[in-house]
């Protein structure tokens, strides 16, 4: 399930105007999104934004992957929605629903931006806007040895059932002992690991010049400017609302409309 | 003085009481292919180490003797200046490519030179035109097959245009076909473009055919170096001899075939027609 879940942030290369976006407009949208998954707090509104959302992920012709990792989600969702449920005092159904929402509104705008973005463009990003090619390179480093993290995970749990070891038995204990067995080896191995990948960057003139000049040219054009202006003011206009009491009232009255959750 | 010059080179890794390196000495030129073997840990991939000095720049120890490489100076000689002569490749590709496209992966290297971007573009451009990599310089390296990876590995050190490339095992994750298809390209760099290639390999049945020169390593010493052939002859019992080696030697003892020790099935087929061709003739 774990690897299905972290499907929802791993980039597809397609051709989208929302994969064509500068990541740094994708950025601004993600703070939009994010910030008004959580200045909403009723079911109506997030619902209108998650409609947002995946009107969003069908322009980057994505629907399909967020639907199947969503799947994997599942048993999350339930367990916020189980949880609060089971834990307020009061308007237990409404405030719980809204925190699902919110959670899969959050999920689904960072989604948008992983799904969209390589690791690449993000680093030449975070470069342009000054952070040292050390941070960025790591930034970059760290996306891209997941996958071969969890194939060595794989690699040791099989070696090590191979030879009569049980990694699922016994009681919670047992379990998490079992599991040091597992990290040790798994320690080791990207250790090594880490040593070749820094002789291969050695190898090849990393941190040689001081002043590098990113091989991605990122200029924003005139969509990305659309995408920052419509992304800034989507923001400033949640801020406004709910800070103008505007957005209060109108949860008293969707709260009035269902007095009986 | 020749590009590479090794001499009495001596090294032991900070914390181990062996000498990996003890006493090794080495002098290649432009356009050589040497073949690098020898059992595992007799000190191969730290000479080759050695020559953009990883060792003992990234690897730190104990280091004696002298080492030239394109005229510099090995122990005073940061690694990111040595990159520039030696382009290094390892073994496994996975280790190696860290970005998100093979176009990318090439720039990488030139990119740390703080070159300018549209000098970049133009070499990046070159090399993906000359290792016919044009048509997958958007795909990731991860999805590429293991053969590849290797291709693309190779060409972005060669963007750095190095006279001598060095390289540790590079057929070692691969299959058979995609192994023969690497050594052919660096057998290519060598004799177009005068690279000096040193190579570490353990498969002789696929690299003999392309070494000019064998150099068989043992405890840290150089113990052969000189003609494919004659090493092989000399040192068999080291390094193993390959299956045509064999299959000659059988052959020879009961009189169907004829010559000295064959490096290719092709040769081995021509001693065994030469000498149905003398004793029928």
């Amino acid at each position: 399930m774990s690897a299905r879940v972290l499907d929802i942030f791993r980039f597809r290369r397609k051709r989208t105007p929302l994969h064509a976006l500068d990541p740094r407009a994708k950025f601004v949208m993600l703070v939009a999104l994010s910030a008004a998954s959580l200045a909403l707090s009723d079911a109506v509104s997030l619902s209108a934004l998650l409609a947002v959302e995946a009107a969003l992920l069908a322009v980057a012709k994505s629907l399909r992957e967020w639907a199947r990792s969503l799947a994997g989600l599942s048993t999350l969702l339930l367990l916020i929605f189980a949880l609060n449920f089971l834990t307020l005092p009061a308007d237990r159904l409404f405030v719980a629903a809204a925190m699902t929402l919110r959670f899969l509104c959050l999920t689904t705008a960072f989604s948008i931006f992983f799904l969209t973005t390589t690791a690449d463009e993000l680093a030449a990003a975070l470069e342009v806007s000054g952070v040292p090619r050390e941070y960025s390179m790591m930034f970059t480093m760290s996306l891209r040895f997941v996958p071969s993290l969890a194939r060595d995970l794989q690699t040791v749990a099989d070696a090590l059932k191979s030879r009569g070891f049980e990694l699922e038995k016994g009681g919670l204990k047992e379990r998490v002992r079992n599991y040091t067995y597992l990290l040790v080896p798994l320690i080791v191995y990207e250790l090594r690991r880490s040593i070749m990948v820094a002789e291969a960057l050695e190898a090849r003139g990393f941190g040689a010049a001081k002043k590098v000049e990113p091989y991605v040219d990122l200029s924003l054009r005139a969509r990305d400017y659309v995408a920052i202006a419509v992304s800034a003011i989507a923001l400033c206009a949640v801020i406004w609302v709910v800070a103008s009491g505007v957005y209060g009232s109108f949860v008293n009255q969707v709260r009035a409309y269902f007095p009986q959750l | 003085m020749a590009l590479v010059e090794l001499k009495g080179v001596r090294f032991r890794y900070a914390g181990s009481d062996r000498y990996a390196l003890d006493g090794a000495s080495l002098s290649a030129e432009r356009g050589e292919f040497v073949l690098l073997v020898g059992p595992s840990g007799c000190g191969k991939s730290t000479l080759l180490r050695v020559l953009n000095g990883l060792v003992p720049h990234f690897y730190e120890g104990d280091f004696e003797g002298e080492a030239r490489v394109a005229g510099l100076d090995v122990r005073s000689t940061p690694t990111h200046v040595l990159a520039r002569h030696v382009g290094m490749v390892f073994q496994d590709p996975e280790n190696q490519l860290f970005l998100s496209s093979v176009e990318r992966e090439i720039a990488f290297g030139l990119e740390n030179l703080g070159l300018p971007r549209a000098e970049v573009r133009r070499r990046v451009r070159e090399v993906l035109k000359e290792f016919n990599l044009e048509s997958i310089k958007d795909r990731a390296p991860y999805e590429l097959s293991g053969g590849q990876q290797q291709k693309v590995a190779i060409a972005s050190v060669m963007a750095l245009e190095p006279e001598i490339l060095a390289l540790d095992e590079p057929t070692a994750n691969l299959d058979p076909l995609s192994a023969l298809e690497i050594l052919s390209l660096v057998k290519r760099l060598t004799s177009e473009k005068g690279v000096l290639a040193l190579v570490v390999e353990h498969r002789l049945e696929l690299a003999l055919k392309f070494a000019t020169r064998m150099v068989v390593m043992l405890d840290g010493r150089i113990v052969a170096d000189g003609a494919p052939r004659d090493v092989l002859l000399r040192t068999g019992s080291i390094v193993g001899y390959p299956p045509v080696v064999v299959t000659h030697l059988l052959l020879k003892r009961r009189g169907l075939a004829e010559g000295s020790i064959p490096l290719t099935s092709e040769e081995l087929a021509r001693a065994v027609i030469g000498r149905w061709a003398t004793r029928y003739s």
